[in-house]
């Protein structure tokens, strides 16, 4: 106890010292802190939105199936479409419950002036490929209403009810798409055979969606539907979801070593300003040794300094990353390709605990070399001259 | 109960060798109150590092109560500072972040001793420091200061009390204080060993050395 408050004290003599030492750890432990959170709520969203998706695979034009996962997630153009007409080679197969076209594309919006995201589909079929979407209004009934997502709406203000042309054809907004957390709320949703006819291309796809009856054979059922029909490709929604997280893993190899990185450069600040500390107070040191402590008494003065120095930064170092985590949020999201729906930093205690213990043995570590300095001081440095 | 027979300290200063003590016998009985006196580099100091085992003669024999000392290992000779020896520093050498409480019970801790809270508190107010147990040590004057040491180096009941110039940072007034207060603990029996520069302190000790160019002549 009384060892505790002659640390903390001590920490408190050089209080600007400490202060920024544990600044550094704090700032490393708060980068660290947020990756792991990240990582682990990207993970974690990613099986969620798996596990939502209504549609086990999708059907695209040979030669380019990541553009198109991309493309249907993202919302890009690329100017290859699959014919309407394979969905009768899909939907005879005996496993599966339905296919559905799928036509992505961008158009110039007369009203707000912009050029919006616009996601074709068989609104009949919204409710089975879409269940966890909520409403603010209905799903469109008639070709010329459509659903807007919730960011667009937001951004230009539309309602409910609200008119929106694109190529000259008018639509009344029948629902806005409550905020899912993910890029479905950046497009616009209209029933497919409006857009087929819009671009010209009345049995034109971007994808078809294809759900299955029983998912446990899904494999089979894909490699049998790729020999049947030529000139197409299968992703199953967990190929593009694995082929986001190979996206994603490179980043965080990449953000981890940063974090990693940068705790070492702070930990070399502990262990600097523990040697100033240590060389400063060489005489109290002696004088502690000519009373009655021991080297591994003053080792362990000096050792509990220099982790309670990182335990207090990496405390603070939690605490900056939840209190800025909507921050850091919002950051990464801009930063990634494709994010999945939900909160990304949600505050996990054991993630907390293993940065906190990560953190303490990298200031034990460091805590190390200027401990075993101190110990190494002669009492008589106490009395000379 | 401490016995030096043939003491010599050498010191290497670069390659130079000084000789800080030459051949010291001295005998320390218990309950003696000594004072040594010398010039400033005579030896006062060195001679104190090998009483108080803080540091190993260069030659010559250190015995504590009959057991010679001089080639323990470090652990052993701790065990001999915090059962035996109280220091007294001409700096004081408090601990700033602690109160005068904590800093007393220091050596206690450091010899895993169970603290006495109310036998504390007794030796501070027999000390005059009653209404200081809860201050820092910046919040006390020189004399408080030494005081608070001087109890400090009470704390683990030791047998004998080294002094390195105990009241060389004092006024006179305080001085006198602080000679008096270790006076009337070495009534109570205490073995005092005091280095000084003050000839009047010195010359009211049982026995006076005089200490030049690491020999006694006195
Ligand atoms: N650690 C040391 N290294 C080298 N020389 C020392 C050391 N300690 C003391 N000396 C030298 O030994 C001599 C005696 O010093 P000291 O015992 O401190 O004398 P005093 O206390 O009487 O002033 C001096 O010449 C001093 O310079
Ligand atoms: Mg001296």
């Amino acid at each position: 106890m009384v060892f505790l408050k002659l640390a903390v004290a001590n920490l408190r003599r050089h209080g600007t010292r400490s202060l920024l030492t544990a600044l550094g750890i704090a700032t490393s432990v708060a980068v660290l802190f947020s990756i792991l959170s990240f990582n682990k709520g990207f993970s974690k969203g990613l099986a969620r939105e798996l596990q939502r998706t209504g549609i086990h695979f999708m059907v695209v034009p040979s030669g380019c199936p990541h553009e198109v996962a991309s493309l249907v997630l993202h919302g890009s153009v690329i100017p290859k479409f699959l014919n309407t007409s394979v969905m009768e080679n899909i939907v005879a197969m005996k496993d599966v419950d339905f296919a559905t076209p799928i036509l992505v594309t961008q158009l110039p919006n007369a009203e707000k002036f912009r050029v919006d995201l616009v996601y074709g589909m068989e609104m009949s079929r919204l409710a089975a490929v879409k269940p966890y979407w909520e409403f603010d209004g209905k799903i469109p009934s008639t070709g010329n209403e459509l659903i807007v997502g919730s960011e667009i709406a937001s951004h230009n203000n539309l309602k409910k009810g609200d008119v929106l042309t694109y190529s000259g054809v008018s639509f009344k907004v029948s629902g806005i798409l409550k905020k899912t957390g993910s890029q479905d709320d950046a497009f616009i949703y209209m029933p497919v055979e409006t857009l087929q006819t819009i671009l010209k291309k009345p049995s034109g796809a971007t994808a078809i969606g294809v759900k299955v009856k029983t998912p446990e054979t899904l494999a089979k059922t894909t490699d049998e539907l790729a020999e049947i029909v030529p000139g197409i490709q299968v992703v199953t929604m967990n190929q593009v979801m694995s082929s986001i997280s190979n996206l994603a893993a490179s980043g965080k190899v990449l953000s981890l070593s940063i974090a990693i990185i940068t705790i070492l450069v702070s930990a070399v600040g502990v262990m600097n300003s523990m040697l100033m500390a240590v060389f400063e107070r060489t005489q109290e040191i002696g004088m502690m040794r000519a009373i009655g402590a021991s080297r591994a008494d003053i080792f362990r003065i000096i050792l509990k300094e220099a982790l309670i120095l990182t335990l207090f930064g990496g405390l603070s170092g939690i605490v900056f990353a939840v209190a800025g985590s909507d921050i850091i949020e919002k950051f990464v999201r801009r930063a990634m390709p494709y994010i999945p729906s939900g909160s990304m930093v949600d505050f996990d205690p054991v993630l907390a605990a293993a940065s906190l213990v990560f953190v303490s043995e990298v200031g034990i570590v460091s805590g190390l070399y200027p401990s075993w300095k101190a110990a190494k001081i002669s009492p008589i440095e106490a009395i000379k001259g | 109960m401490i016995e030096l027979k043939g003491i010599e300290k050498t010191y290497l200063r670069g390659s130079e060798e000084v000789h800080a003590l030459k051949s010291i016998d001295l005998k320390v009985s218990k309950g003696e109150f000594i004072s040594i006196v010398g010039p400033s580099g005579s030896g006062k100091t060195s001679l104190l590092h090998v009483l108080g085992c803080l540091d190993r003669p260069s030659k010559g024999s250190l015995l504590i109560d009959g057991v010679a000392v001089e080639n323990m290992p470090e652990n052993k000779l701790v065990q001999i500072r915090r059962k035996k020896i109280g220091f007294v520093f001409q700096q004081f050498y408090l601990m700033p972040g602690l109160t005068v409480f904590d800093n007393i019970t220091l050596p206690l801790v450091f010899s895993r001793q169970t603290i006495d809270k109310g036998k504390i508190i007794r030796a501070i107010e027999l000390l005059g420091l009653k209404e200081r147990i809860e201050h820092y040590p910046k919040q006390l004057s020189g004399g408080e200061m030494q005081r608070v040491a001087i109890a400090r180096a009470l704390v683990n009941e030791p047998e004998i009390i080294l002094a390195d110039e105990p009241t060389g940072n004092l006024d006179s007034e305080n001085s006198e204080k602080i000679f008096e207060l270790l006076k009337s603990l070495h009534k109570n029996n205490l073995t005092v060993v005091m280095v000084t520069h003050n000839n009047d302190l010195a010359s009211r000790a049982d026995r006076t050395l005089l200490l030049k160019d690491g020999k006694f002549i006195a």
